[in-house]
C-alpha cells in the first residue's frame, strides 16, 4: 500500500493488493464496543458516567468504526484505485484507527511502542495485531502531520 | 443563673472552604494516544498555548498523569466527557 499526502491538503491511501484492502477493513473490526465502559470505569458512580455518558460515546464511536467501514467497502466494491481522506473526514478516520489501536492494547497489552519488539511476540494472533497497531499509528501521524493541521 | 457559652462555630467561610474543595480533571497516560494528538486536543478543549499544552503532555507521558484543570465539579465533568470523546484516559478527582 502507498500511502501520501494530497496537494489540497488530504491523504490518499492506494491499496496494491488483496491483503491492502483487508488490512483496512479490519480498522473498524479491531475497534471494540467496550471503549466507553473502559472510560466510565475511570469515574466515580456518584457522576452517573454509565448511564449518561457511555450511551453518547457508545453511539459517537460506532459512528466513527462504520463510516470508515462505509468508505473501504465503497472504494474496493466500485474497484476506485484510491481512498481519499480529506481535512473533513481525518478526524472520524483518526478516530476509527485510535478505537482500534486502543481495543488492541487492551487485549494484548502491547505497552510502549519504544519498550516492545515484535521479535519478543510469539503469538501468531498477538503478532499480526502488533503490525496492523503499528500500521494504524503511521496513518496517524500521517493524518496529523499533513491534513489536521490548524 | 450561669450564662451558658454558646458553642464554637466553624465560621462560614471555612466551612465553604471544605467543601467547596475545587475538583480536578487528571489526564492519565496511556501506550496509544500519541504524544502530538495529546497536545492537540488539550489545546482544542482548554485553549491552552502550544506550550502549556505540550508541558501537559510531557507530564502525562513522563510521570503517568497530570492535573490539566481545576474547578467545580460540574464542568470538571464536562471536560473529561470531551476528553473520552476523544479517546484520552481522564478521570475527575476531589483535590487534596
Amino acid at each position: 500500500m502507498t500511502i501520501g499526502p494530497t496537494i489540497a491538503g488530504g491523504l490518499k491511501l492506494v491499496p496494491e493488493a488483496d491483503q491492502d484492502w483487508l488490512i483496512l477493513l479490519e480498522i473498524a473490526n479491531d475497534g471494540d464496543s467496550d471503549l466507553s465502559r473502559r472510560f466510565a470505569s475511570l469515574m466515580d458512580e456518584d457522576s452517573m458516567w454509565e448511564e449518561i455518558v457511555v450511551p453518547e460515546l457508545e453511539q459517537e464511536f460506532t459512528k466513527q468504526r462504520l463510516d470508515v467501514m462505509m468508505v473501504v467497502v465503497k472504494a474496493k466494491g466500485g474497484n476506485e484505485e484510491a481512498i481519499h481522506i480529506d481535512k473533513e473526514g481525518a478526524e472520524t478516520w483518526y478516530g476509527a484507527l485510535n478505537q482500534a489501536r486502543l481495543a488492541l492494547e487492551s487485549k494484548h497489552k502491547f505497552g510502549p511502542r519504544e519498550l516492545n519488539s515484535p521479535k519478543e511476540i510469539k503469538d501468531p494472533e498477538a503478532r499480526s495485531a502488533y503490525f496492523r497497531n503499528d500500521f494504524y499509528s503511521t496513518i496517524q501521524s500521517l493524518l496529523l502531520r499533513y491534513v489536521m493541521v490548524d | 443563673m450561669k450564662a451558658v457559652e454558646a458553642p464554637a462555630r466553624k465560621s462560614e467561610t471555612q466551612t465553604r472552604e471544605k467543601t467547596d474543595k475545587p475538583w480536578q480533571v487528571v489526564v492519565l497516560d496511556d501506550p496509544v494516544n500519541l504524544m502530538e494528538y495529546v497536545s492537540r486536543v488539550l489545546i482544542k478543549i482548554f485553549g491552552f498555548s502550544k506550550e502549556k499544552a505540550e508541558g501537559l503532555m510531557r507530564a502525562v507521558h513522563q510521570q503517568g498523569r497530570a492535573i490539566v484543570w481545576s474547578g467545580g465539579r460540574e464542568k470538571g465533568e464536562m471536560y473529561v466527557n470531551q476528553l473520552h470523546s476523544a479517546q484520552l484516559h481522564a478521570t475527575l478527582e476531589k483535590a487534596e
